[in-house]
């Protein structure tokens, strides 16, 4: 085992950038991707029936794609598309339209509204009626009643599967090193390729995603015991018996 | 107080009726659960609907704030009629959101599951209404809440979760919120029905005092000897129409009337 290179500082600027870029991404990606699976889950719940079929139909083919043409087809289709349109290049939207980060943002969002629309469309049917109608009987407005009572109640119900969602999203985020973005698979790769070792920074990188998953699991289990309501049986920090 | 102030409180303060439905007719599918019901709720006063399981009851209940939504009659809440929409043929088709909000905050509910919402408090449920919809400000809500709290025993576990509550504690809760909107009718939906023997009693006290308050209520029970104690009209439904109604001492003293009831009795 050589880790020599670590104290390459170029090598470790890429990791480093590699990191930040995953974080970012994973960030964007989370918050963007859970706002638009809330509007999917109430088009597909609430919505008028042509746009509960449309967003049925999103979610079909978000879902029933691999994330990996997904990714492709927004970064070379779409955005090479975008290149013939006239004047759009000196658009402020231009710079934007290049951006590798960009379309990988715009592909995992979708991706996440797809998935997590579904799990929050069905927590969101188990949250019992009773609940929902003592909001209405009291004179509370639909929208008071979906954001008050309904919604909270649905992110409960859903919370342990939603932090699957989020370690799913971070572990597929190292698909973007294919189009040209700095992430710490690209960071890994390159080493390897100026110095010849396949394992090492392989190695290292697949730590750093464990750490992170480990981060992150604490933090959402921390959400997840502290949400209020919870039951004292279910107060216990390892999701273990 | 002793019962007959209470009586001359109550005569006195009987104004314009609390809730009067006119003939409503209500459908679920091809059943006709309510098939012209009539009802009218002096102010001050209670009333108890009582009949067998599948006679209408919860429905013609549920009609008085409009949790369901009647498809033919009048109804009128506190002195203001809804304005339903209708169609040519006189069917309700659709009503005014606005005015129902409004009007909801005046009629309050306590259901048979009680349905407190679990990620709110104790007295984050019961204030919840009075800050979102009477946009009263959190500590007002709060003075409020806290008096009916322990109006109902329950003013010590206001942090608690309903999920650390027995039935009977959160159905005390639920009574509480109902009466934190200061409504000007208070309706309860089988209020002891999901509760474990030993709890009935505890729940049933409160509203017994709430009866002897002067409160303007409509209750749907199984109670039967309770809605006689504390009832002045008691409405009898059978198969959708009002088989009897009266005093508690017409009703169970009307021979047609006990033949009706005594499957139920």
């Amino acid at each position: 085992m050589d880790f020599s290179w670590l104290s390459d500082p170029f090598y470790l600027s890429y990791l480093w950038e590699g990191f930040v870029n995953t974080l970012w991404l994973l960030l964007v990606s989370a918050v963007g991707g859970l706002l638009l699976a809330v509007l999917v889950a109430l088009a597909r719940l609430r919505g008028p029936r042509p746009l509960a079929w449309l967003v049925w139909a999103f979610t079909t083919v978000m879902r029933g794609t691999p994330l990996l043409v997904q990714l492709f087809f927004f970064y070379y289709g779409v955005g090479r598309l975008m290149e013939g349109v006239p004047g759009i290049q000196e658009t402020f939207m231009w710079p934007l339209l290049r951006d590798p980060f960009f379309f990988a943002a715009l592909t995992f969002i979708l991706s996440v509204g797809a998935y997590s629309g579904e799990v929050i469309r069905g927590a969101m049917k188990s949250v019992p009626r009773g609940e929902r109608e003592a909001g209405r009987a009291f004179g509370l407005s639909g929208f008071q009643v979906l954001t008050r009572l309904w919604l909270p109640r649905a992110i409960q119900l859903c919370l342990p599967t939603l932090t699957g969602e989020m370690i799913l999203l971070l572990k597929s985020i190292p698909l973007v090193s294919t189009i040209a973005l700095m992430d710490l698979l690209q960071a890994a790769n390159i080493i390897r390729d100026e110095t010849f070792l396949v394992y090492e920074p392989l190695l290292l990188i697949a730590g750093i995603y464990l750490a992170t998953t480990v981060v992150l699991t604490v933090v959402l289990r921390f959400v997840e015991l502290n949400f209020p309501g919870m039951q004292p049986t279910q107060r216990r920090w390892l999701p273990i018996r | 107080m002793t019962s007959s102030l209470q009586h001359a409180f109550r005569s006195h303060s009987s104004t314009a009726p609390a809730v009067v439905a006119t003939q409503l007719i209500k459908h679920f599918g091809e059943l006709e659960v309510l098939k012209g019901i009539s009802l009218e709720v002096p102010e001050g006063t209670v009333t108890s609907i009582i009949g067998a399981s599948g006679s209408g009851k919860s429905t013609l209940l549920r009609c008085m704030n409009l949790l369901e939504r009647p498809d033919r009659g009048e109804l009128a809440i506190a002195d203001e009629a809804i304005r339903f929409d209708r169609n040519p043929q006189g069917d309700i088709i659709g009503l005014d959101r606005r005015q129902l909000q409004r009007l909801r905050a005046k009629v309050t509910m306590v259901f048979q599951q009680f349905n407190l919402w679990p990620h709110l408090t104790v007295l984050g449920n019961v204030i919840e209404a009075p800050m979102r919809v009477k946009k009263l400000s959190r500590k007002q809500a709060t003075a409020l809440g806290e008096h009916y709290l322990e109006r109902v025993g329950m003013a010590d576990r206001r942090d608690a979760y309903p999920a650390f509550l027995s039935g009977g504690q959160q159905q005390r809760v639920a009574i509480a919120r109902a009466l934190a909107m200061e409504p000007r009718l208070l309706l309860f939906d089988e209020p002891t029905s999901a509760l474990d023997p030993e709890r009935v009693n505890e729940v049933l006290g409160v509203i017994r005092g709430l009866a002897d308050e002067g409160r303007t209520m409509l209750l749907v029970t199984h109670e039967m000897h309770f809605a006689r104690e504390v009832s002045d009209q008691l409405v009898y439904l059978d198969q959708g129409h009002i088989a009897c109604s009266g005093t508690p001492k017409d009703v169970f003293e009307d021979p047609r009337c006990r033949q009706f009831m005594a499957p139920a009795a």
